[in-house]
């Protein structure tokens, strides 16, 4: 479902810029990393509901084996089932817009390396939500602050790549956040969820 | 002496002990707020002398730069009082966490306004992408993401609990943020006035300056102390401190 959503808004761009190569030629990079932004943020809403109506999650939390490590593997089979088919297709939805080939592996590194970190920080909001009802508009809002250094670092490596200057800089730094964030986010994630159901 | 501080600390802590202090100072500190920003608006307005390249356009900076340091600090006292609120879950931490929030994020909005404002006639523009401009944008967003969450939640302190941890998380962010859009782009002009070191502004416009930020401090002080004071009747309405001032009140009502 979000590889459809994010194939349909890829599609919907060069209607609204006009068809022109260059045009797209440079927006590319920047359009596709939105685009897989806004279909994860489509499927983290999803990322909990199930197991709360079922009331799975609480199982979760009464088991006696760390809650952050269980989550930690639940936020993997997220980043599993939701970013990893939009990465397959991310080379599709650029080659619609003409980036160039040579900046495509630039392209897949930094998405590589983004949507775990999206997942991991998404969770956490997704847990701090897991209480109320209604949280669709709500994590946008939270998580558009998270994002933004996100989305600076993978596009402008992107960027740098497509002028021809050195790239590596913003992914090491998008590698180190990922640690930092594989690290911190599922005990965050932990406590957060802790908090949303009152255990 | 080094007894009774944390004594008296620890009873402000009760709310109808902190409703009635909070009630008794909270008229000075708006008056004092008031008198000060008369003051430094008055010395800011019409004593300060014109900026020999901006003209009179500058003047903006007595309503702007105080805004924009209140936005900072608020969100500082707001990550604090969350921190004693997750910690030792006190009632009125979180109070004041929550109740921070909607002034810390008018004091952005107004820093946000004033700022496009000053920038259409001196950079020609009223928004561009500046990192400043934008770090300031993502805390105005950071605030309404904290307001939004608390209001989320059908229990209330369980929302604030939530929102509290969500504005721990943001404050981690903040300098993250403010580091990569500098690194992205900037067109904002540096700090003027420094804490360390000599300041890069007159004193005929520094003096006013000050007094414009102890008027928005004072002004956060009171308008905090009045929003808590509400809340926490709403939060302990049914006890029996919260009746026994609505029934006094409405006592002390009908005599008059």
């Amino acid at each position: 479902m979000p590889v459809l959503y994010a194939l349909i808004v890829a599609t919907l761009f060069p209607f609204a810029l006009g068809p022109e190569d260059a045009l797209l030629q440079r927006i590319a990079g920047g359009v596709v990393l939105v685009t897989v932004l806004l279909a994860m943020l489509l499927a983290l809403d999803a990322m909990f509901r199930s197991d709360i109506e079922d009331g799975s999650l609480e199982q979760l939390v009464l088991a006696p084996q760390p809650l952050a490590l269980m989550l930690g593997m639940k936020i993997l089979a997220h980043w599993f089932t939701t970013a990893l088919p939009l990465i397959v297709i991310a080379p599709l939805l650029a080659g619609m817009l003409h980036l160039p080939v040579q900046v495509m592996g630039v392209l897949m590194l930094a998405l590589l390396l983004a949507t775990p970190m999206l997942s991991l920080l998404g969770a956490v909001l997704v847990a701090l939500t897991a209480g109320t009802r209604r949280s669709g508009m709500l994590l946008a809002l939270m998580l558009l602050p998270l994002c933004v250094p996100v989305v600076i670092f993978a596009a402008g490596a992107v960027a740098a790549a497509q002028q021809g200057l050195p790239w590596v800089a913003p992914i090491a730094w998008l590698g180190a956040a990922l640690v930092l964030a594989l690290v911190l986010a599922p005990l965050a994630c932990a406590a957060a969820l802790r908090i949303a159901l009152d255990a | 002496m080094s007894k009774w501080i944390p004594l008296w600390l620890h009873k402000l802590g009760s709310p109808p002990i902190f409703y009635r202090f909070a009630g008794t100072l909270r008229p000075w500190f708006l008056a004092l707020a008031l008198i000060a920003g008369a003051i430094g608006l008055y010395g800011g307005l019409v004593l300060a002398p014109a900026d020999y390249q901006q003209g009179d356009a500058y003047r903006i900076i007595f309503i702007h730069v105080p805004s924009a340091w209140m936005g900072l600090f608020i969100y500082g006292v707001m990550a604090v009082a969350s921190f004693i609120a997750l910690v030792w879950r006190i009632k009125l931490a979180e109070a004041v966490a929550m109740e921070s929030a909607p002034i810390g994020a008018a004091f952005t909005f107004i820093t946000l306004v004033t700022g496009s404002l000053w920038g259409k006639p001196m950079w020609g523009t009223w928004w561009t992408w500046d990192a400043r401009l934008t770090s300031e944008l993502v805390l105005l967003f950071l605030y309404l993401g904290v307001i939004g969450l608390y209001h989320a939640f059908e229990d209330r302190r369980q929302g604030a609990r939530a929102a509290a941890f969500l504005a721990i998380i943001g404050i981690i962010n903040v300098p993250i943020v403010h580091f990569s859009v500098n690194w992205w782009n900037t067109l904002h002009q540096g700090s003027t006035v420094r804490i360390l070191g000599p300041s890069k502004i007159s004193m005929d416009m520094l003096w006013p300056l000050l007094t414009m930020m102890v008027a928005t401090k004072l002004y956060y002080v009171a308008s905090l102390f009045g929003r808590v004071r509400a809340d926490l009747l709403e939060l302990e309405g049914g006890k029996d401190w919260v009746r026994r001032i609505a029934t006094g009140e409405q006592a002390t009502g009908e005599q008059a």
